[in-house]
């Protein structure tokens, strides 16, 4: 089975390790992830004004183009692809979500905006899905295939999942519950770690604020990774590049005001998959990208590292 | 108790109507319960918590809505959209009292100084987020 998948810039320039824990992961399940050709922005952060298509254009020109791209695909592999895209960011997953159903159901909208698009010799039809990879691993591949492949469980690390504001919101783009959701939690129980229960798992990280008033992120910060350690959780896991960033950084100027004493490693959770599949080389993991460096926690648990070649 | 008077003119009517028209949202549904703010991650920090911005819109106070810090601080997590049980898209009124200000007095755009350590690490969705949501375009 393989999938169309949007990207997005972040997993190209600071998450890299992402996308390429990500794909080797899908490859390992059956479920290829293929990226699709000439993506461009996803239109992040979705507007929420009414009176301004502008800022439509780029979510429904990607949809367009993985129409395509799904049709290309279904017929060099000739098999049956599903008219969905597939995201890992977050932030794209909820801006093409959010847009792709306001041009579903309003036609006069959908219009002005594929005359934009005669340039490019497109036009979007209304007929493409947009999945979260999350959602692709609960509803297609499923928890019990994941448990069966888990080469090295991760026992000892305590893992809280925080899955941010934009997975679960609005209401047309959500991957689970809004108040209760469990994809992470059961993906981390397959995964043979400790899930943590907090409640904190959509309170907002402070998202764009780190530009410029980085003082709201730091206190968000402060109370999240607080929660956390009072729960004993001893890793967290997000799905979205600057909830990433966030809680890396702002956790470094804590300590270094004295705030707070040690800090939480952050991991993707396609990261973690990839360790408990058994996935090599280190190099996909790119963990020199994050501020916090995990590497020293990975080997404490002996996750990583140590070759008994002697 | 103090009091004042509100004064309905034709000016705060056309305030209501614009930040309708921009959000897309009834404000004249809420019925104030407050459950927005309760659940608001920033509340804190806002002059105005942000049922008191929709009370003050609804009797069309423009003074008040636009000299309070509330709609800045919002951080467009939509916590306060997804729980409203009137339906109210508060996120979306919220993003419309900012794009009121903006269109109307540009010079309000804070210019922001990125260091070289920000401009080499900062995820490009925070850079592109808080050009969308705090400046014009």
């Amino acid at each position: 089975m393989k999938y169309s998948y949007f990207p997005g810039c972040n997993l190209k320039t600071n998450s890299v390790g992402f996308e390429e824990t990500a794909i080797a992961v899908s490859k390992k399940l059956n479920a290829e992830l293929v990226e699709m050709p000439e993506w461009n922005c996803c239109g992040t952060i979705h507007t929420q004004t009414t009176d301004n298509l502008m800022k439509r254009i780029a979510p429904v020109r990607n949809l367009a183009r993985a129409a395509e791209h799904v049709k290309n695909l279904e017929n060099s592999s000739k098999e049956v692809i599903h008219k969905q895209v597939v995201t890992l960011c977050s932030m794209c997953n909820s801006t093409l979500k959010i847009v792709n159903a306001e041009v579903k159901e309003d036609t006069d909208k959908l219009e002005p905006i594929n005359w934009q698009l005669e340039y490019d010799n497109l036009e979007y039809k209304g007929d493409m899905e947009v999945k979260h990879f999350l959602e692709i691993l609960r509803d297609d591949i499923g928890y019990e295939t994941i448990m069966e492949s888990v080469e090295k469980p991760l026992k000892g690390m305590r893992i809280a999942s925080y899955y941010g504001c934009m997975l679960l919101h609005p209401e047309i783009a959500k991957i689970d519950d809004q108040e209760a959701p469990t994809v992470m939690e059961s993906i981390v129980q397959a995964l043979g770690a400790e899930v943590i229960d907090w409640p904190f798992f959509k309170f907002c990280c402070g998202s764009y604020h780190i530009v410029g008033e980085e003082d709201l992120v730091n206190i968000q910060v402060h109370t999240l990774i607080d929660a956390a350690k009072k729960r004993n959780a001893n890793s967290i896991i997000v799905a979205c590049p600057l909830c990433r960033y966030n809680l890396e950084h702002e956790q470094i100027e804590l300590i270094k005001n004295g705030k707070m004493k040690n800090s939480l490693p952050i991991f993707y959770f396609t990261q973690l998959m990839a360790l408990a599949l058994g996935i090599k080389p280190m190099k996909l993991y790119h963990f020199e990208e994050h501020l916090v460096n995990p590497k020293p926690f990975l080997k404490e648990l002996g996750l990583i590292g140590r070759k008994k070649s002697k | 108790m103090p009091f004042e008077y509100i004064k309905m003119d034709k000016e705060a009517l056309k305030f209501i109507d614009t930040i309708e028209e921009i959000s897309g949202s009834n404000v004249y549904l809420c019925y104030d319960c407050g459950k927005c703010s309760s659940g608001c991650a920033f509340v804190y920090k806002m002059d105005l918590t942000v049922n008191q911005v929709i009370s003050y819109i609804k009797t069309g106070q423009k003074e008040k809505v636009l000299s309070a810090n509330s709609p800045w601080v919002c951080s467009s997590c939509l916590t306060c959209t997804v729980r409203c049980p009137r339906e109210v898209d508060i996120a979306a009124v919220m993003e419309a009292v900012r794009e009121y200000t903006l269109r109307n007095e540009p010079e309000r755009l804070k210019r922001i100084e990125l260091t070289d350590e920000m401009k080499k690490n900062l995820p490009n969705i925070a850079l592109v987020g808080s050009y969308r949501k705090k400046s014009e375009l």
